[in-house]
Order: C-alpha cells, then structure tokens, then sequence
C-alpha cells in the first residue's frame, strides 16, 4: 500500500495547555483512528504508529506551532487531512497546516533548533525605567543568557487604550543549542525562572507567554519546518 | 432562588500553579454531554447533578458505572449531569488555602450549588474521601443538619448494600442498579424544585422506587454491645435491578479522558451476574441473576465504540468472561470486524482453564504479558470449603499450555485468613506456586525462563454482607501477620513476585462492610483524625482509625474477629438483596460439613 507522510501544525490553547506531551500525543493519535485515517503502524509485539512529534512545550503555556510528522497508508490530499482531522479535535487542539512531505524528511526533533516566545508583561510603574533596563545592563543579561539567541531579541511597547503599561517582549531561545557549541536542550523554566528574578527589580512581571513559532536553521537562515519542505 | 456559581477559568488558572497533573482539573475531554450553561434559559427548570467518584481523575474516569448515569442524565433535556473526582492532596491544599469551594469539572459549578450529588461508592475505602468532598464543597456532612433541600446527598454503588455506615450522612441510598431508577428520582428532585416541596416530601415521593433507602424511615434499635435487637418497620429496601439488560445500550460515546487514566480502553459489559457460587464472594450474590446481553448487538456497538473513540483496546467486562456463551463469536467477531486498526482486546476476568487458554490466546495476539489465575486457596480442602470449583490438576495443566503457547508471565491470586483455615493449607500456597514454577522450568527454553515471572497476590479475607461468610470471623491482625510471615519465609525468591495487602487496611474494611449505625461516627471521627485516601497505600493511616471506634466507643474487633450469631438481626436484614438469607446460611453450614469431611 501507498506510504505517505504528513507534515502538519497544530495549536495547543487554554485547557489543553495543561497537557503533557504525552497526553497531547494519544490525544491526536485517537483523532487520527476516530478520523478514519489508516495509520502505519511499527513492526513487533507492541505495534506503535509511525508518529513524530517536536520538542515538548512546558506545561501551561499556549502555543501557536506545535509540529508532527505522521505515517500514513493512504493517498490522502493535506487539506482533506486537516478537514478530517478538524472534526474529531476540540478547539483548543486545531490543525492549522499540513503537507506532504518526503518519506526521508529529516525529524522535526532532530532539525527545530530555533523557538520563538513572546511574553506579555505587565508594570505597575510604566514607562522609561524597564526601557532603560532593557536597553541597557538587564537587556545585556537577557542576551547574553546562553539560551538565547541575542540577535533576534525584540522589545515592543504596545500603546493603546489605556495599555501603555503592557510590553511585548518577543524573545527567540534556542529549542536546542547547536551540537557544535554544546549539547544543552533550551530548558525553557530555567530560562524563565532567570527572567522572572531579572525582571522583578524593574516592577514588571510576565502575565503571559505564548510559544509563537519554531524554526529550522537552513543556509543560515530561519525557516519554519513548513517551510524547509517546500 | 439559589443561583448556580462557578469558577471562572481564569480563576481557575491561578489555582494550577505547580499543581501536579493540573489536567485533572480542567475537563474539555471529548465526550462530555453536559448542558451548556449559557444556553440554559431558565435553571429552575434544569435539574443539575453532580455525579462523583470519590478517587482521584485517573481512577474515577475508569469506572463504568458513572459513565453510564452520566449518559443517561444528560440525555434528558430536563437533567443535566456533571462530574466530580477527589481533588489530590495538593490541589486540595490549595482549594482550603485559597478558601475556594470544590467545583465539578465540566461547568465548574461550585458542589453546593447543584441540586442532587451523587456518590458511588465502590468499596468501603472511600467512605473518608466522600466526607472529604463535601467539606471540601462547603456542605455539612450530617445529613440531619442539613436543613435545607437541596443539595440533596445520595450514594450508590456496590458498597452500600450494606447502607448502615453511610446512613449518618446520606438523605437517601440507592442499593442495586441505578440505571432503570434514577430518571424516577430525578423526576421528583425536578417536580420539587418547581413547586418549592420540601426535603420530607421528596423522600416520601421517593420511597416506593426500588432500591430507594432513607435513613431517616427507619428506626434501628440496638442492644447494648452494638447488636440489632429489631429494626423498624419490618419491610425491606429491595434491590434495583435491570432485568433486560439491551435495553440499556453500552454507552458508546463515552468521556474520552484527557490525561493518562487506568485503564484507558472501550469498556463493554458483556454479561451482569457470576454463577459459580463462590462463598466469600459479594459480587456474585449482589449481581444475581445472570443476564448476558445479546452478541449480535454487542459486536455492532463494540464496533461503533471504537470507532467513536478511537481507542486500540477493547475490554469486555464482566465478572466470569469464560461463562458468556458466545464468547468466541464475540471475540471473533469484534476482531474480524476491525482487523486494520491495531486493536487489542482484554478479558479481565477471564478464567483460565484449557478449554479458554485458546480465547487467551486469540485476544493475547502476539502481546503475552500474562495470565491470571485465582484459585484462591492453596489446597483442594480449602477450595471445597470456600467452593471455588477449580482442580490443580486442571491449573498445572492450563499452566502448561500457556508456557507452550510463549506466555512468560503468571498472576495467582490467594487469601489468607479464610474460615476453618489451617497451616496446611497456607502451605499448600506455597507448594502450588512451586510446582507452576516446575512446570515452567520443564517446558520454557532457557532464554524465556529468565524472563519466566509469578507474581504471587496474596490478600486478607474479609467476610462480606450477603456471602455464605457473613457470619464468619475475620482473622486477628496478628495471626494475619503471621500468616504472611510464614508464606514470606516460605516462598521460592528466584522468579516470584509477592505482593499484599497490610492486614491493618483489611481490618478496617471489613469493620466497614460489616458496620451498623454507629460506624458512620466511626468515619467521621477517623476522618477528622486525618483518614483519606484510604485505599491507597501512603495515605492509609491506621492511628486514624483507631482513633475513630475509640472516640466513637466502639471495638473494632465487635466487627471483625467476632463470629456472629446465626440468628443475630444484621445491619443490612434492611435490604433484600434477592437471594434469601436462609440460602446463604445453607451455603455456610455446607462449607462447615466440608470442612470436616476432608479434616
Ligand atoms: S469469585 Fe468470581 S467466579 Fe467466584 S462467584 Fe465471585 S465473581 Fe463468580
């Protein structure tokens, strides 16, 4: 039978935030059977489907591109796939894109080296004092951690109605520093709880983060896994 | 007019903080069918049920039975039912911190504002958690304090066929199988609220509906020692029961959990009721009689079950599996059917003998993680006194089979502590455990033996209400102690895995299922001593406990160690559960003759 493999993004929102990786996996994987989706499985005694996924996302936080590769037996066009799929999930767990992609694509765990958070924070006391931190000593410490990837650090204040106390702060951090320099897995709560105590002298706290996007590192450029299988 | 409030989710939110698997409180699983609150026009016209099972998410959402209440509840266009669990000690911690009231899960309606709560009692070890929950949900627990109607508290399940330790805290009880009866009560709870009746008059609405207990009707009357000298009014709660169980589909669209649960399949109940007759066993009293649900039927809903919940496993359920009689057109069947989905079926209790070693072999489908055995006893002796109809000779031989078949895995399951039970028998566990070892050596190739496991389960017999042994007396802490001691000492090491159950914990349960009236202070007390979780091994606090019958002035050994009395009136004469008392009486004077036949 006709092997494909799907590549698709999905998003992860408020309940479902509160789920592991774990869960989030037999989640899909019931959708997928519910769907009528002929899944290939693995050979052996414990037969497993052929299903990768990207690195796990701490618990509680929302995310915007989660990423998995499936296997499937069936000639299935990639918007029938997320049609079909749309149907079986929940709101809070919706795909958003799906590709066909070539069965020797290298895995979403091995190439994501790259996500994107922002993170909406929040002042008692707005205005010059944070942006005098960041563009100075704090903002130094924020890029000179070694889970962050200082040249693409981004600071935007967000006026408006009456919200002139609320900073976005974009900050991409490495899913995975890169093999050569050392083999650190970016452990996004030891970068946080750093944050937080950084942040606290400024009077700011972080009300929400969300995990907006990862990237693959290609020509020296950022992709997103969609896009490296163009 | 009470106004129905809930937990905003953002309030919600602040409450998760560091809190252990938070996805056990968030609901959004697939398959709820609660009413959207939103769309209610009018609540006072919208009976609103809290179903709980007083464990945690993962062992509660493993249960059958609420599932099917829930079902039924929500079907209704007047009814809706939403779902409540044990919060785990450290959400509760933050619930009582935070003061904020325990809440269901799919509306996050606070537990005082429903009209009916619901609990199913599983066993006896629960008993703590369900006063843990109302106090947790701002409720007094004494149902005579509770002078308002609603929330009304009701309890089911298999354990309150004896209602007695329950009654101090419940308006009502239902004994038997709900599913025929609660859309009648309900009804009423409905009819009450529109014209404002009160809790009195709902009780006696109630009363004629099978299986319908309320403490308050009756007046027990005790001697001094805690014995029953006669109970008022002479008539009997009878037991609900379904008799035409495919009237009752299997619920195939079921609450998909979320997070890892216990058991995580498409449960089917294939067939109520056991007919073997084993003395010690309440099931196979409690569920009588016999009814097997249709195959046909069976197979297109077991079909459309996992279809509906993509699920790769499918369980069919029941107390004696090998019993139903179409078993392997059932099993057949249902993998014929859904050959291209990677599906797995278990039989949890099914029985091995040689005949079904082949069903075991078609469901293990290459997956041989083990069999089950439960003999019970270690000597033939043993097993005719507690009649459970199974030779050696057929287990070694059944054994055999498996280990040919590439089964490297066995359970057995034994009790200690049975009635007339002597040492010779308790060695006779051991001898049983030895030569399935030798059977194994004698057929495994080397490579498999290494691998070759029994895991040996051993467990304190309790006397239950509605067995051949309610009478009978449990044995002392110490001599179970002992008991264990000897088989620890005695059984082979090399390939064994042993495990029991603290005879402490069993003490208690069976003072439980054996309690009357004043048992109900004895939970009360234990539980504000700091009794919950009871069933899990950490939490179990026996101080607790004793703690409990000491300020309650009652010994625990009244229920346990003590013999009772042929003619003695039971706590649970209350009930009549379909099998006449003097059938079980038989039954136990018959295992006594057996006793002394092979002495
Ligand atoms: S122990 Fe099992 S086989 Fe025996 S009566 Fe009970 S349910 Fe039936």
């Amino acid at each position: 039978m006709k092997e494909v493999k799907l590549r698709f993004k999905f998003i992860k929102r408020s309940e479902y935030k509160y789920l592991s990786h774990l869960d989030i996996t037999r989640i899909i994987i019931r959708a997928v059977r519910r769907a009528g989706v002929k899944i290939k499985y693995s050979e052996g005694f414990n037969p497993k489907p052929k299903i990768n996924f990207s690195n796990p996302i701490p618990l509680g936080i929302e995310s915007l591109a989660e990423y998995a590769d499936l296997v499937i037996l069936q000639d299935l066009d990639a918007m029938d796939f997320i049609d079909m799929m749309n149907t079986q999930l929940p709101k809070e767990l919706k795909l958003v894109k799906s590709k066909v992609i070539a069965s020797k694509t290298a895995s979403l765990m091995s190439d994501i080296s790259v996500c994107l958070y922002s993170f909406r924070l929040k002042t008692l006391s707005p205005g010059k004092g944070f942006k005098d931190g960041f563009d100075g000593e704090m903002g130094e410490k924020v890029k000179s951690h070694p889970d962050i990837l200082n040249s693409i650090l981004k600071l935007e204040f967000k006026k408006g109605y009456n919200v002139k106390d609320i900073v976005f702060l974009k900050l991409f951090g490495y899913a995975k520093i890169f093999k050569e320099r050392n083999n650190r897995i970016f452990k996004f709560n030891n970068f946080f709880g750093f944050f937080q105590d950084l942040i606290k002298g400024y009077n700011v706290r972080v009300d929400y983060v969300l995990k907006e996007e990862m990237f693959i590192f290609k020509h020296n450029n950022l992709k997103t896994p969609m896009e490296v299988v163009n | 007019m009470r106004t129905v409030k809930t937990l905003k989710f953002k309030e919600l939110e602040s409450l998760l903080e560091n809190i252990q698997k938070p996805g056990r409180y968030i609901n959004k699983e697939i398959g709820t069918s609660s009413k959207n609150l939103s769309r209610i026009k009018d609540p006072c016209r919208i009976v609103f049920t809290a179903l709980v099972f007083p464990d945690i998410y993962e062992v509660g959402m493993s249960n059958m039975g609420l599932q099917i209440l829930y079902d039924i509840i929500n079907r209704s266009s007047y009814f809706t039912a939403e779902r409540v669990y044990s919060p785990w000690l450290d959400f509760e911690e933050r619930l009582r911190e935070q003061k904020v009231k325990l809440f269901s899960l799919e509306n996050r309606i606070f537990l005082d504002c429903f009209d009916i709560i619901g609990f199913s009692a599983q066993h006896e070890m629960l008993y703590t958690n369900i006063l843990n929950i109302l106090n947790l949900g701002k409720i007094e627990i004494i149902a005579e304090k509770r002078g308002k109607i609603f929330p009304l508290v009701c309890a089911g399940g298999p354990a309150v066929v004896n209602p007695q330790p329950l009654s101090r805290f419940m308006d009502f009880m239902v004994v038997g199988e709900a599913e025929e009866v609660i859309t009648p009560i309900l009804e009423k709870v409905k009819a009450c609220k529109k014209n404002c009746r009160d809790k009195k008059w709902f009780l006696k609405e109630i009363r004629k509906i099978d299986g319908v207990y309320i403490p308050d009707f009756y007046k027990f009357y005790y001697f001094k020692d805690g014995r029953v000298r006669s109970i008022e009014p002479g008539y009997k709660v009878k037991r609900a029961v379904v008799s035409d169980l495919d009237k009752f589909n299997i619920v195939t669209t079921p609450i998909i959990p979320s997070i890892k649960i216990i058991h995580e399949r498409f449960s089917v109940e294939i067939m109520r009721g056991c007919r073997r007759g084993c003395r010690f066993c309440q099931a196979g009293i409690t569920y009588r009689p016999v009814r097997q649900r249709n195959a046909v039927s069976l197979i297109k809903q077991s079909i459309e079950g996992i279809r509906n919940t993509g699920y790769d496993e499918i369980s069919f359920l029941s107390l004696s599996s090998a019993d139903y009689k179409d078993i392997n057109y059932l099993v057949n069947g249902v993998l014929s059917n859904l050959k291209t989905e990677n599906l797995s079926i278990s039989l949890p209790s099914l029985r091995l003998d040689s005949f079904n070693i082949d069903i075991a072999e078609l469901i293990g489908s290459g997956r041989k993680t083990g069999l089950t055995f439960a003999p019970e006893a270690g000597s033939q002796r043993m097993r005719d006194i507690i009649n459970k109809g199974i030779t050696e000779k057929e287990m070694i031989e059944c054994a055999g089979i498996a280990f040919k078949k590439g089964w490297e895995k066995i359970k057995l399951y034994f009790m200690i502590g049975l009635p007339f039970e002597k040492y010779t028998d308790i060695e006779q566990i051991i001898l049983l455990v030895r030569k399935v070892i030798y059977t194994a050596k004698d057929i495994l190739p080397r490579q498999k033996l290494k691998r070759f496991r029994v895991n040996v389960s051993i467990n304190a017999f309790n006397p239950k209400p509605f067995t051949a042994f309610q009478w009978a007396a449990q044995n002392s802490v110490k001599t179970l102690k002992e008991k264990f001691d000897y088989i620890i000492r005695n059984l082979p090491r090399r390939n064994v895995k042993l495990s029991w159950t603290s005879p402490y914990r069993s003490k208690v349960e069976c003072a439980l299922s054996r309690g009357n009236i004043t048992t109900g202070k004895v939970i009360e007390n234990a539980w504000k001593a700091g009794a919950k979780f009871d069933n899990w091994t950490d939490c179990f606090k026996f101080d607790a406990w004793e703690e409990g019958f000491r300020k309650a002035g009652a010994d625990i050994d009244f229920y346990t160690t003590r013999e009772i009395p042929e003619d003695e009136i039971l706590p649970w004469d209350i009930v009549d559960i379909g099998t006449k008392k003097q059938f079980l009486l038989k039954e136990y004077k018959k295992s006594i003759k057996s006793s002394k036949l092979q002495d």
